[in-house]
């Protein structure tokens, strides 16, 4: 016992000793305004742009971040209570760009964007920092996309598919099921060798909230951080958000991981930073956005890539999502954000309404990477199926005009409506791969041509029912991730053997 | 089109340099009404801040703060100044004592915009997070 004690105290003398407190010229300067989350400060003379600033408060040390250094002043914005702060408090420079922790331990974890934990789960315990603004990589370092994303949506997977290390916008108006596609991802990056990391982006808490018990209900939460600035905070904490979650998935990145990364949503953060530009004075342009207001979602968006062999051959991907008013694409952020990205996802009320979900608008929404990144047996389908998808549009207008129609144009009709149903899919249900194979296979083959459109949704699930208790042939798939003539016969016997089963096929 | 504060000072400063008294003070008089017709009185607190900043710049002098517990000796005190003269190429060093037992031992020297932090208290305080953290 003695022992212990005497090492202890042992210890103890040794890191007093060992402390060494160095005494170092400081930069200081002194708060000339304080305003809504920004400081305008004297002196300063050393500052370097973004970084760390000590304001010596009362209340203790507040951090902020130079943004705008000017002859005689800094412009900092503020990331905590600035009404702590009063005009004439000594603010130190700190000789460190802003940073945040990252690592494994921040898997699973609730944090803000200084990297400060929410969920009550105690301090991050990593001592490894990346700077929250980087600059994305470069040419020689990348590879083109060729790994598929699975989002388990079906519409998407098929008609607007993903690769691993491309940026896809989802866009459209409110309450159209934006976050909701997003979540479905993540849920579906189980087992997928995929970390995900969600930015809420002045969200409401409560949302979040709901959003986290999801994810941790579906088991996504072991592979997910969520980095959160909601509605309350700050406009400088909601400005760094997405680049604190960037630099988090940097982490493994680097680490030669996949990481998929969701912004929900750059709209919020364009206000956010209009807000702060404002504030420091800086000239507005069109709709009051400062003019580099496209850099600063392009900056962020470049840092999405896909690296090659020799530099780990990690990858980000990265799913923006933009909040349209009233469906106007034409508006500044979402154009400026749609030829950032690889493509988008154009939700519509219209589809929303009429019981499309999700309302993917198979029309507007493209994506000029990810086709490469399919694999084999869902090219083949899918192929065919967006052929069915645009005729089935093109017939479906012109259909409204007369009753009098060919026995073909009749087949096409009713195939797309099979087509339409199948489409619709529920909220935090994701389908695997092999399983969208298997019914776009049936559909495209006219397996489903006898099953009545109203009956389309339930004999679908019974039909993965039937694959799942027969696992052989979404085995198959799933390995080969090819369709050869096997699985095709395999699949037709399935889709057979389950019809048998059901008394509403017409006759 | 507005004046800066700094583009007031300077130019009184120019105005004034060399001059003998009973001339800067028509200067100055000059001054206050021009400050008065711009409507710029808010200003003077930044003027003078200025001016002292460019007056002690162009001669060279240096103002700086000495916190310390106990008064410095002439010894330490020169080794201060040294230092200053050093760091800053000021030829004259105005040093303003003051003495604060709240700062344990040590001292804290201001300057310009720099300080050096070499007080008890702030090693107290450094070596608290140390081994907080």
């Amino acid at each position: 016992m003695s022992s212990t004690k005497d090492f202890i105290i042992e210890q103890l003398k040794e890191e007093i000793s060992g402390f060494k407190s160095e005494v170092s010229e400081k930069s200081v300067g002194r708060v000339l305004k304080v305003s809504d989350g920004i400081a305008l400060v004297s002196g300063l003379s050393e500052a370097m742009m973004s970084e760390i600033l000590k304001f010596k408060t009362e209340k203790g040390d507040i951090t902020g971040v130079a943004l705008n250094l000017e002859e005689n002043l800094v412009g900092a914005i503020i990331l905590g209570d600035f009404t702590a702060i009063k005009e004439g408090d000594e603010v130190q420079a700190t000789k460190r760009i802003l940073e945040v922790p990252v690592g494994e331990a921040v898997i699973g974890r609730v944090l803000n964007p200084l990297g400060e934990p929410l969920d009550g789960k105690g301090k991050v315990e990593t001592n490894k920092f990346y700077p929250v603004e980087k600059i994305a990589p470069g040419v020689i370092t990348r590879a083109s996309v060729k790994e598929p994303v699975q989002t388990g949506i079906k519409a998407i997977d098929a008609m607007i598919p993903i690769g691993r290390g491309q940026r896809e916008l989802i866009i459209g108006d409110r309450q159209l099921g934006k976050t909701a596609l997003a979540i479905d991802t993540i849920i579906n990056q189980k087992g997928q060798n995929m970390k995900c990391v969600y930015v809420a982006i002045g969200q409401k808490e409560s949302k979040i909230a709901n959003i986290v018990s999801k994810l941790t209900e579906n088991g996504a939460m072991e592979y997910t951080t969520v980095v959160l600035a909601g509605a309350s905070n700050s406009a400088s904490l909601l400005y760094i958000a997405p680049y604190a979650g960037c630099a988090m998935a940097e982490y493994f990145l680097d680490k030669g991981e996949d990481v998929l990364i969701i912004y929900d949503d750059l709209s919020k953060h364009a206000v956010s930073y209009r807000e702060i530009s404002l504030l420091l004075r800086r000239p507005p342009g069109r709709e009051a956005y400062p003019g580099d207001v496209f850099y600063l979602h392009s900056r962020l968006l470049e840092r999405a890539c896909k690296l090659n062999k020799e530099y780990g051959g990690g990858s980000i991907t990265a799913l923006p999502i933009i909040e349209t008013q009233a469906g106007d694409l034409s508006a500044y952020i979402p154009t400026n954000v749609i030829s950032i990205t690889d493509g988008q996802i154009f939700l519509e009320p219209d589809l929303f309404y009429k019981g499309n979900r999700p309302a993917v608008n198979a029309g507007l929404s493209v994506s000029r990477v990810g086709s490469s990144a399919q694999i084999k047996a869902m090219k083949k389908v899918a192929g065919k199926m967006r052929l069915e998808a645009a005729q089935y549009r093109e017939l479906a207008a012109f259909a409204q005009f007369g009753s009098d129609l060919d026995e073909d144009t009749k087949k096409k009709l009713e195939r797309g409506k099979r087509l339409y149903e199948i489409f619709k899919q529920d909220q935090y249900m994701p389908l695997s791969v092999a399983k969208q194979v298997i019914i776009y296979y049936s559909l495209i083959n006219g397996f489903l041509d006898d099953v009545p459109v109203e009956k389309t949704r339930e004999f679908e699930s019974a039909l993965y029912k039937y694959a799942d208790l027969n696992d052989g042939v979404l085995k198959l798939i799933e390995e080969k991730k090819e369709l050869d003539e096997e699985i095709e016969n395999k699949i037709k016997q399935l889709v057979n053997d389950c019809k048998a089963t059901v008394d509403y096929l017409i006759k | 089109m507005k004046i800066s504060a700094q583009q007031y000072a300077l130019s009184l400063y120019q105005l004034v340099e060399g001059k003998p008294e009973n001339e800067v003070k028509k200067i100055l008089k000059n001054f206050v009404v021009f400050l008065n017709k711009n409507l710029d009185f808010n200003k003077v607190n930044e003027i003078t801040n200025s001016f002292v900043k460019i007056w002690n710049f162009e001669h060279g002098e240096l103002s700086a703060e000495l916190v310390s517990a106990r008064e410095f000796g002439p010894t330490a005190k020169e080794i201060v100044i040294d230092y200053l003269k050093e760091k800053s190429g000021a030829k004259k060093v105005l040093l303003n004592e003051i003495e604060d037992k709240d700062i344990l031992g040590g001292f804290i020297l201001k300057y310009d915009n720099k300080i050096v932090d070499g007080s008890l208290k702030n090693s107290l305080e450094e070596l608290k997070i140390k081994i907080e953290a």
